[in-house]
């Protein structure tokens, strides 16, 4: 007599994981043709649809190229944080601070051509650094939930910039009145639409995925993050590595806004994130804490996302996509479950 | 009407929405479950009380169709978290994308209309004519009874005196121990899971039926973030739930008072004022009350999936 029984295991192998990544896209991918074919529409052909202009042209090839920067910064800055244990769900506010601190650079300050750029760059790392400052400090020293605080700040980034880009800095006299001026600094383009921002983008992964695979720090960071009661008794400065790996978390996502402003849109105006720091949360999620597959998850999170905007023309909107991805997160989440188990046999 | 009856009248009736999402958490975090979707199914439940009452003309109905979604999603979430025990915090974060995208989705039709039916104020006989208190609380729509004296008053019974309730906060401490004493763990989990959920959504419910009578992709506006955070604030208790949802409420109140009287600050940085506040309530208390730390504290088991027989 053999018996089957399940066990757990403590860790999924990640073949698993993998695997149950893949299924749940897809899983997720067909509930939502399903729902499709209800309100009459063919998703088949909403789908090649979807294929052939985002992969098929190489206008579909750049809209992926940039919408696949700001994916790789903040599912990287949501992966930093993981790596020490801290959930950071405002990269999109700091991807909005970032934007707004970059653009107050560009605007306002007398420098010209690269030295703008740099400084851009600087402030907006410099914005989204500050911007997470709060959170970070209440985590270290208070054990304040740094989920709650970092998402509520969110909300006050948005309207910040809403602020500024309909009154402060409003472009007077312009066209619309809800963007500023545009900033005359810009990032060059390298291929058709595609600016400079997406080596930068890909090489600040790499950056990330090798400091922490071989640096002391990175080990403290990876070891603090896996076991916080290990790293107490071996001596790391277990609060102040929270405190630079969460306020480097932010500084990332921080750029993701700069690029955005100084590579793609070039002028401060509301909305400009796109969700980029809430699908930033799905990338790291996908990515399963890995610097250089955040790169691969941002290029599926990007495919996933221009779908979105492709469908806009036959009555889809973003938000839809927004449930579909959200659809995925809940599947994955329960897929990353699943795959610890095994089937064993139990011999009598 | 006078500046503190406007206040408070407005406090009641934004507060209400934060109230009634923060004792919805409160019974899903008691259990140990950390539900995050609260924005999402404040979404869900606004969209499907909009879309129900412009079907059917009854503000009632509409409150009691989203209970009844909420429970379906928290039904759904339950099954994730507390059956198959999935990560809480993602399925939450999950639920959230869900509930805000499929909301707006739906919306799209509704946006901009007016609600076609909404909860009335009904003046208490007596009470109704009481100075400031009377015409901003006892001239309100029927919910904030519901939301201010029967929810909070009988969930603390429940919770606190009964022995249901004293089983109920042992699976949100120790599961394993209340395993043991015969507690259904997993049942109790399930149940405060979607119980919790439907009380979220029919503060989405609320929302449209009693507060801002129209539907907008932008509505929820964090709330149900706020609410979430409230239950730390409240320690996982249903009346300071409740009384911290009227404060927010009145912190939003004050953001409108100071737009319709011309204040000198910009409408964005008013409507900042909840947010920043919540932060500020999450923060202070914790640094300024060491000693409050053991009562406000979270429930031992919260967020932790329990597993019974894993060796």
């Amino acid at each position: 007599m053999a018996d089957f029984r399940l066990q757990r295991l403590p860790s999924a192998t990640p073949a698993a994981a993998l695997g149950a990544r893949i299924l749940a896209i897809a899983l997720a991918l067909i509930i939502a043709g399903v729902i499709l074919a209800f309100v009459g529409k063919n998703p088949l052909a909403l789908g090649l649809q979807v294929v052939t202009s985002s992969l098929g042209s190489s206008f579909g090839l750049e809209d992926l190229g940039l919408l696949v920067i700001p994916l790789i910064l903040t599912g990287l800055s949501v992966t930093v944080a993981q790596q020490i244990g801290a959930w950071n769900i405002g990269a999109e506010g700091q991807f909005y601070a970032g934007a707004f601190a970059a653009s107050a650079v560009g605007l306002f300050a007398p420098l010209s051509g690269g030295w703008s750029l740099v400084g851009m760059g600087v402030a907006g790392a410099f914005g989204g650094l500050v911007w997470i400052l709060i959170p970070a400090l209440a985590r270290a020293y208070a054990n304040v939930n740094e989920l709650i605080t970092t998402l509520l700040l969110n909300f006050v980034a948005i309207l910040l910039v809403y602020y500024v880009s309909t009154d402060a800095w409003r472009e007077r006299g312009g066209v619309a009145n809800s963007a500023t001026p545009r900033i005359k600094a810009e990032i060059p383009e390298f291929w058709g639409l595609v600016h400079w921002g997406l080596p930068i983008a890909v090489l600040l992964a790499l950056a990330m995925a090798g400091l922490l695979a071989f640096t002391r720090w990175g080990y403290e960071v990876r070891l603090i993050g896996s076991n916080p009661a290990a790293g107490k008794y071996l001596g790391i400065a277990a609060r102040r590595h929270l405190i630079t790996v969460m306020l480097l978390s932010g500084a990332i996502a921080g750029l993701a806004g700069m690029l955005e402003i100084a590579g793609s849109v070039h002028r401060l105006q509301g909305g400009i994130s796109n969700n980029y720091g809430y699908l930033g949360i799905m990338v790291a999620v996908l990515a399963r804490g890995s610097s250089i597959g955040v790169i691969f998850a941002a290029a599926l999170m990007a495919f996933i996302l221009n779908s979105g905007i492709i469908l806009q023309t036959q009555g889809l909107t973003t938000s839809t996509v927004l449930a579909i991805t959200g659809l995925i997160l809940f599947l994955t989440a329960i897929g990353d479950e699943l795959s610890h188990y095994r089937v064993v046999r139990d011999k009598s | 009407m006078d500046l503190l009856t406007g206040l408070l009248t407005t406090a009641f009736l934004a507060g209400g929405v934060l109230a009634l999402a923060a004792m919805g958490e409160v019974l899903a975090e008691r259990v140990g479950v950390v539900n995050l979707g609260a924005e999402g199914l404040i979404a869900m439940g606004a969209i499907t009380a909009v879309a129900t009452v412009s079907a059917y003309p009854s503000p009632l109905v509409g409150f009691l169709a989203a209970l009844c979604v909420g429970a379906l999603f928290g039904a759904l979430f339950a099954l994730a978290t507390v059956t198959i025990r999935a990560n809480q915090v993602l399925c939450g974060l999950a639920l959230t994308l869900i509930g805000t995208g499929l909301a707006q989705t739906i919306g799209k039709s509704y946006s901009g209309m007016p609600v076609a039916a909404t909860f009335q104020g009904v003046e208490m006989p007596l009470l109704s004519k009481l100075p400031v208190i009377g015409p901003a609380f006892f001239s309100q729509n029927i919910l904030v009874y519901l939301i201010y004296i029967i929810l909070p008053f009988g969930l603390s019974y429940l919770m606190f005196r009964t022995r249901h309730g004293m089983n109920m906060r042992a699976v949100g401490e120790n599961p394993a121990a209340a395993d043991a004493a015969g507690i259904p763990v997993t049942l109790f989990r399930f149940g405060y899971v979607c119980a919790g959920a439907a009380l979220a959504a029919g503060a989405g419910a609320y929302l449209v039926l009693a507060f801002v009578p129209a539907w907008s992709d932008g509505v929820v506006a964090g709330r149900g973030w706020i609410a979430v955070a409230l239950v730390i604030f409240a320690g996982y208790r249903p009346i300071p739930a409740a009384l911290s949802g009227l404060l927010f409420g009145f912190i939003t109140a004050l953001g409108f008072v100071g737009q319709a009287r011309g204040w000198p600050i910009a409408p964005a940085f008013l409507s900042m004022l909840p947010y920043a506040g919540t932060i500020a309530f999450i923060i202070v208390p914790v640094i300024a009350w060491q000693r409050m730390r053991r009562l406000m504290a979270a429930p031992a088991a919260l967020g932790q999936p329990y597993f019974r027989s894993v060796r």
